[in-house]
């Protein structure tokens, strides 16, 4: 059997209590996943106490703090939450930048439509949040998300790239964008939202698409154009610009977009996809939102993850 | 000049010890103190935002939460000049959780002069910032969906998804007399610090604005940080002179009105202080300075002054840095007596 070097996240969902996120953490740890990853979102709980409250109740679990926008947050913040972190916690951190979720950050006063620069921007960030961590001995591996082209290949300057896609198509696409990456040391992950089970769950499933659709109304217009879908996601963002529902907005989504954004995979089909995943250089997956729906969806990843593990040990 | 030291402390204080510590101070130092908070019966922790330190005081406040179940814990302060109100509100919200039981408290100002200018960051009309920071917090933690835009906001279709069930109490650290009578309009509480000739007519301030609007005055509270020193040998009035010095740079002229301070005097103190340093700057502090603007002497002298300062009606006096030449002795010390007298 071929050995293959997979690490594994749970996505942490900061609309819940941080005290949930944290038990769940636990089990997560229990159970063999080797990472958690807290996103800060603007409308979601503060992600460095969500990581604080997991790392307080877990003893070796990593911990991811990210994706944070440096577009919300001064590098200097987010270098100090790391430094908290790390000096309470130890070494048992890493650290994700990337722009953010367009919509949500407009709703707080930052437009990124409107700013010139991103890429040099994150690339500022990155090296001012590294400069203070060095200065203070702390030491994290700091990933960029990325999706569109220019992006991922800027993400060549980092530790590794989180690609924000499911599809392995997507991913071969993204990995070529990112092209030749002279640090040995880079690792390419994937993150995305995923359900992952052996009892079926319709109402996670629902959960899953909302998911799904999140990420493809934030998609890169590249990546869009790619899969056709550029105009019912211009339609659908369209629409919630002017005030409609969510859900009333959903239902205009293609289903496709399931398959494209999430990982959705009864246990049997999740090896095939690792399988497939792996042979294109990714070397960490992170199950998010909603496989941390609930402490059974948290077992029922592991329990397939472990049998992929046992297999290509 | 020395209202608040003339009377001497005769009963046990019924005011509140607090202890307060900085974002800037080392986490190792932040967790021995408040460990000897815990084991003291000190009422609760408040952490200063040092801008210019090396760590999060939202983070910082969650491992004093999560580690110390017997204190409460406040920010005192951060300010919405430097973080996006959103992210003050989540941050607030998150720590209600974690705390539980109301154990959460959210100081806000301006911020300090000083920072905020090294920052580039100017201030105007702190009284709308601070009335619609309030006003924006309160109606995110009622989830209500927010539009709001001015010159410090831009809020458009914004509604918290996280839990917005817990009652977070939010306390001004201002100086003014404008956000002081604002603090008695609008706040649960108000950090005081400056002069003790300052403390009082800034109490009596804000007590008259607390009746303007039909405060509820009995939920309100005063909180004093006033640099306090441990200091039982006269060469420990070093320190004491050396921190009045960089208290005093950062006082607004204002404030030192206030105290009938004479300005001419303070303006010499920053300008040797710029210049030379704090160790030169402090050669020029009085013996009138010091009394004024810190707290210092043996434990039972600062329990004195404490005692006074709760007869203006204050609830709760936090013994926050320098603390003394050994910073976790004279925690230990203060802390020991408080508990013996209370």
């Amino acid at each position: 059997m071929e050995k293959i070097l997979l690490k594994f996240g749970l996505g942490v969902n900061v609309n819940e209590k941080a005290l949930e996120a944290a038990r769940k953490s636990l089990e997560a740890e229990r159970l063999g996943i080797d990472f958690v990853w807290v996103s800060d979102v603007p409308n979601g709980l503060y992600a460095p106490i969500v990581a604080s409250a997991i790392a307080a109740k877990t003893k070796k679990i990593r911990i991811g703090l990210g994706l944070i926008s440096p577009f919300l947050h001064t590098p200097a913040q987010i270098a100090n939450c790391l430094q908290t972190l790390y000096e309470a916690y130890g070494e048992r951190f890493e650290l994700c930048i990337g722009p953010g979720d367009r919509s949500q950050l407009r709703r707080v006063g930052i437009n990124l439509s409107q700013q010139i620069g991103i890429t040099a921007h994150l690339l500022n960030a990155k090296k001012q949040i590294r400069k203070i961590l060095r200065r203070n001995r702390v030491k994290v591996r700091i990933w960029l998300g990325a999706q569109g082209p220019k992006l991922l290949e800027a993400s060549r300057l980092f530790n590794g790239v989180l690609l924000n896609l499911a599809h392995p198509k997507l991913i071969e696409w993204a990995i070529n964008k990112v092209g030749p990456v002279k640090n040995d040391a880079f690792e390419f992950g994937v993150y995305a939202p995923s359900y992952v089970y052996r009892d079926f769950d319709p109402n996670i499933y629902k959960l899953l698409r909302a998911s799904a659709a999140v990420v493809a109304l934030g998609t890169h217009k590249t990546i869009l154009e790619r899969l056709n879908l550029t105009e019912e996601i211009a339609k659908a963002n369209r629409r919630l610009d002017a005030g409609s529902s969510f859900s009333s907005v959903l239902a205009g989504i293609p289903r496709r977009t399931v398959e494209l954004f999430s990982i959705f995979k009864s246990s049997s089909e999740i090896e095939q996809y690792l399988l497939e995943i792996s042979k294109m250089k990714i070397k960490h997956m992170v199950f998010s939102y909603p496989q941390n729906h609930s402490e059974k969806t948290v077992k029922e990843l592991a329990t397939a993850l472990k049998d992929h593990k046992r297999k290509h040990a | 000049m020395h209202l608040l030291l003339d009377t001497v402390f005769v009963r046990t204080p019924s005011v509140l010890l607090d202890i307060g510590v900085t974002s800037g101070m080392p986490l190792k130092q932040i967790t021995k103190l408040c460990k000897i908070a815990q084991k003291t019966g000190l009422n609760h922790a408040w952490i200063g935002e040092d801008l210019a330190a090396s760590h999060d005081v939202f983070t910082v406040s969650s491992l004093v939460l999560l580690k110390f179940s017997a204190i409460n814990v406040g920010i005192g302060i951060t300010s919405p000049l430097v973080r996006n109100i959103t992210t003050i509100a989540r941050a607030s919200a998150s720590l209600a959780e974690i705390g539980g039981d109301q154990r959460f408290r959210l100081g806000l100002g301006i911020g300090g002069l000083h920072d905020l200018r090294t920052m580039g960051i100017s201030v105007r009309y702190p009284t709308n910032l601070m009335r619609n920071s309030v006003a924006l917090l309160q109606r995110t933690w009622k989830n209500e969906t927010i539009s709001f835009k001015n010159e410090n906001f831009a809020i458009e279709g914004y509604r918290a998804r996280y839990d917005t069930s817990y009652r977070i109490r939010v306390f001004f650290g201002v100086r003014g007399q404008r956000l002081l009578r604002l603090a008695g309009e609008i706040a649960d509480g108000v950090i005081l610090s400056g002069p003790k000739t300052y403390l009082k007519k800034a109490i009596s301030l804000v007590k008259d604005s607390l009746k303007r609007n039909a405060h509820s005055s009995r939920d309100f509270k005063f909180v004093v940080w006033v640099p306090t020193i441990l200091a039982e040998s006269p060469k420990d009035l070093n320190l004491v002179r050396q921190i009045v010095a960089f208290v005093l740079v950062d006082t607004p002229r204002q404030v030192l009105e206030m105290a009938g301070l004479d300005y001419e005097q303070v303006e010499r103190i920053k300008e040797v202080y710029q210049r030379q340093g704090m160790k030169k700057a402090s050669e020029l502090v009085t013996e009138g300075l010091t009394d004024e603007a810190a707290i210092h002497g043996n434990p039972k002298k600062i329990l004195e002054a404490f005692g006074t300062i709760e007869k203006l009606g204050v609830h709760e006096v936090v013994f926050g840095p320098p603390y003394g030449v050994d910073p976790e002795k004279a925690v230990m010390k203060v802390s020991e007596e408080w508990k013996r007298f209370s």
